[in-house]
């Protein structure tokens, strides 16, 4: 056990490592200097007490919630690629009860607004679910198929039956204050709904290792054939529910993003969060404590690169070759381990 | 309507001047910043602010700064890194910053924030808006002037005030030269979606239409496309461009383009903004002070008949003095008809 979390920090560190290694050699191959960026990113993402609950805190928000949508999936051998397109299905349901619910007192419509974005992400998921287990179509394609669904369905949805009242410009009306988060550190930005993705994150982990429903889950995950004849597991309904829950916690991620941030539906809400995710994921080794962190340091990495675009001057498509390579750098020393692992025993 | 006025002046004068300043005597240390959510490459609508942000910058010896965001929650941030770091003046390039804009606004009293095409107006939230109607006017009197079939095209993206204004007033200048004219209209649901934009400018040529003006962003090549393989096929047909000056992007169908000259707006704003004139109320760039206008292909002059020339020229002075007013949807706050 010990030596499987220093395994599991020794890549986190060695990611870490290489990817600002790699970082450097582009700034300095782009004509940018290495050293004034860096600056910038730890200013941006660490600089004061502020910044790093306003902004990288805040921006961690969504991607601890999709990566624990995925890393759970992955656990139960369910290959969700599909938590941006319920993360849009969560926003857009929890944007439709809170403008319904407008004259509902806080206390109701808070957990109202995210019962719906959870329901909304499930449902989401419930498509490509079916279609595995009843039609035997694997599950990357249809996730991914349902991504742009739900993409689409947001931006038809602030053309039209969700469009603002005044009907000039594609966004929904603005939530009313009782359908919104409340901030939880004072004079920041960041809401209830970190302390939302890190209850979740607690209560995901002791799942996963003390119920009998996370046994059966890694089970399958693990090897669905073997959880079915040896350990008698009903493997239809494992892989099931963990469709629908994964769905359901991105689908959160929506609903929080709406009702802590933006108060309303607009299109390109997210920046790809539900790919994203299956980096923060991997890079916290699909254990939900794991996600967190790697939550936490995407959220930093993404922090910092908008202080490197304002005070270094380095254009916004640099961070995405940052993040690729670290989803690269993760995937291989992933590998590289579990290969090690295998030659070991 | 002193703001207005003065602005307009100043704006003239900016325009009169040109871009090679050289004279200011400005020592006011202006730190200015810029958030657009595309790239500044797209050589049109973002390019055209970050042109005006450097323009600040050696007009004005301004401390600027870009960022490109992407989403609503990025907005908020960088607004508030812009703002708690100090910058006098935020130009947010486009109407998506609306509702994020005002929220900063509230926190940071101290700071401009210019939303492009805006409709929210604060103390310190001014929405800056460009008549490209105006321009789309004139683009439209051309357009039913060159038209043997008297019938001429619009293809739009996404249906937004701001795009449905300039096709009432293309349709406006279209009929100002041929009362008869038929005017097609489609909005395909895209800015940047080339081979949907493509496909709706064949249709319209299909059914008659042989000038084509687009209101869309990167999906304006489709439109071009589809004219020029229209006159490969034997059929006189046009293009108008629109946005910014795209005659040169494909210069053997686009007889002219009805254009915004931002960064001379964007070096107008600051200077308004230093003598305290900006505040409270949307400001309007439009032909009377040079920021639109429609411009003619020097390549295609030709084609154009004098007397058509004439006619646009005349409607443009009439513009500019007010003697001739162009339709246009209404969007701002406190603007008539808008709640």
């Amino acid at each position: 056990m010990a030596k499987d979390v220093r395994a599991r920090v020794g890549v986190g560190v060695v990611a870490v490592g290489a990817t600002a290694l790699i970082g450097a050699v582009l700034l300095w191959w782009g004509g940018y200097d290495p050293q004034v960026a860096a600056g910038a990113m730890f200013r941006g993402s660490f600089g004061s007490w502020n910044t790093f609950a306003s902004i990288t805190l805040v921006r961690s928000v969504p991607l601890i919630l999709t990566g624990l949508a995925v890393s759970l999936a992955f656990r139960a051998g369910v290959w969700n690629i599909g938590a941006e397109g319920q993360l849009y299905a969560g926003a857009i349901a929890a944007v439709w009860v809170g403008l319904r619910g407008a004259t509902l007192p806080a206390l109701i419509l808070v957990p109202a607004v995210l019962m719906a974005a959870t329901l909304g992400g499930a449902a989401w998921a419930m498509v490509p679910a079916l279609m595995r287990l009843r039609l035997g179509i694997g599950e990357v394609i249809t996730t991914i198929l349902m991504n742009f669904v739900g993409i689409y369905l947001a931006a038809y949805m602030v053309h039209g039956p969700l469009q603002e009242s005044r009907g000039v410009f594609p966004q929904t009306d603005r939530l009313v204050e009782a359908a919104r988060l409340p901030i939880l550190v004072p004079s920041t930005r960041l809401h209830l709904g970190f302390a939302l993705a890190l209850l979740l994150a607690a209560g995901l982990a002791v799942l996963l290792r003390r119920s009998t429903f996370g046994f059966q889950l890694r089970a399958v995950g693990a090897s669905p054939e073997a959880a079915r004849v040896a350990g008698r597991i009903r493997t239809g309904r494992v892989v099931l529910a963990s469709f629908l829950v994964s769905g359901g916690i991105a689908g959160i991620a929506g609903g929080v993003e709406i009702s802590g941030l933006t108060y309303a539906l607009y299109e390109g809400l997210s920046p790809g969060w539900g790919y994203t995710a299956i980096a923060v994921a991997l890079l916290g080794a699909l254990d939900p404590i794991g996600v967190v962190v790697a939550g936490v340091f995407f959220g930093a990495l993404q922090a910092g690169a908008g202080a490197m675009q304002r005070e270094a001057g380095v254009p916004a498509a640099w961070v995405g070759v940052v993040e690729a390579s670290v989803i690269l750098t993760v995937l291989a020393l992933a590998r590289l381990r579990a290969v090690g692992r295998r030659g070991g025993s | 309507m002193n703001r207005p006025s003065r602005f307009l002046s100043i704006l003239a004068s900016v325009v009169a001047v040109g871009c090679s300043g050289g004279d200011s005597e400005v020592d006011v240390a202006l730190r200015a910043a810029l958030l657009t959510s595309g790239p500044v490459s797209d050589a049109g609508w973002y390019a055209g602010a970050y042109d005006g942000l450097k323009l600040i910058e050696s007009f004005l010896g301004a401390q600027v700064s870009h960022q490109q965001t992407r989403t609503p929650a990025e907005f908020d941030e960088a607004f508030l890194a812009y703002a708690a770091d100090g910058y006098d003046l935020i130009f947010a390039h486009g109407f998506e910053y609306q509702d994020a804009a005002i929220r900063a606004g509230e926190l940071f009293p101290n700071t401009t924030i210019i939303v492009s095409g805006g409709g929210r107006v604060a103390a310190n939230v001014v929405p800056l808006i460009f008549r490209l109607e105006e321009g789309s006017y004139l683009a439209g009197m051309a357009a039913a002037g060159l038209s043997r079939t008297g019938i001429v095209g619009m293809v739009g993206g996404v249906a937004i005030p701001p795009a449905q204004g300039t096709f009432r007033a293309f349709e406006a200048g279209a009929r100002a030269i041929d009362p008869e004219v038929r005017v097609l209209e489609t909005f395909t649901g895209d800015w940047n979606d080339v081979a949907a934009a493509k496909e709706a400018t064949v249709a319209q040529i299909n059914r008659g239409a042989d000038v084509i003006i687009h209101n869309v962003d990167a999906a304006s090549f489709g439109v071009f496309q589809a004219v020029r393989e229209s006159v490969a096929a034997g059929r006189t047909t046009w293009a108008l461009g629109m946005n910014s000056d795209q005659n040169d992007v494909a210069p053997d169908v686009i007889v002219g383009s009805a254009v915004i000259r931002i960064p001379e707006a964007f070096v107008a704003v600051a200077l308004a903004w230093q003598e305290g004139d900006v505040g409270g109320e949307a400001i309007y760039a439009g032909s009377n002070q040079q920021v639109v206008d429609f411009v003619i292909n020097p390549a295609l002059a030709h084609v154009v008949p004098l007397d058509l020339l004439e006619r646009i020229d005349l409607s443009r002075t009439q513009i500019r003095s007010g003697e001739l007013v162009v339709p246009r949807v209404a969007f701002v706050e406190g603007e008539v008809g808008v709640r």
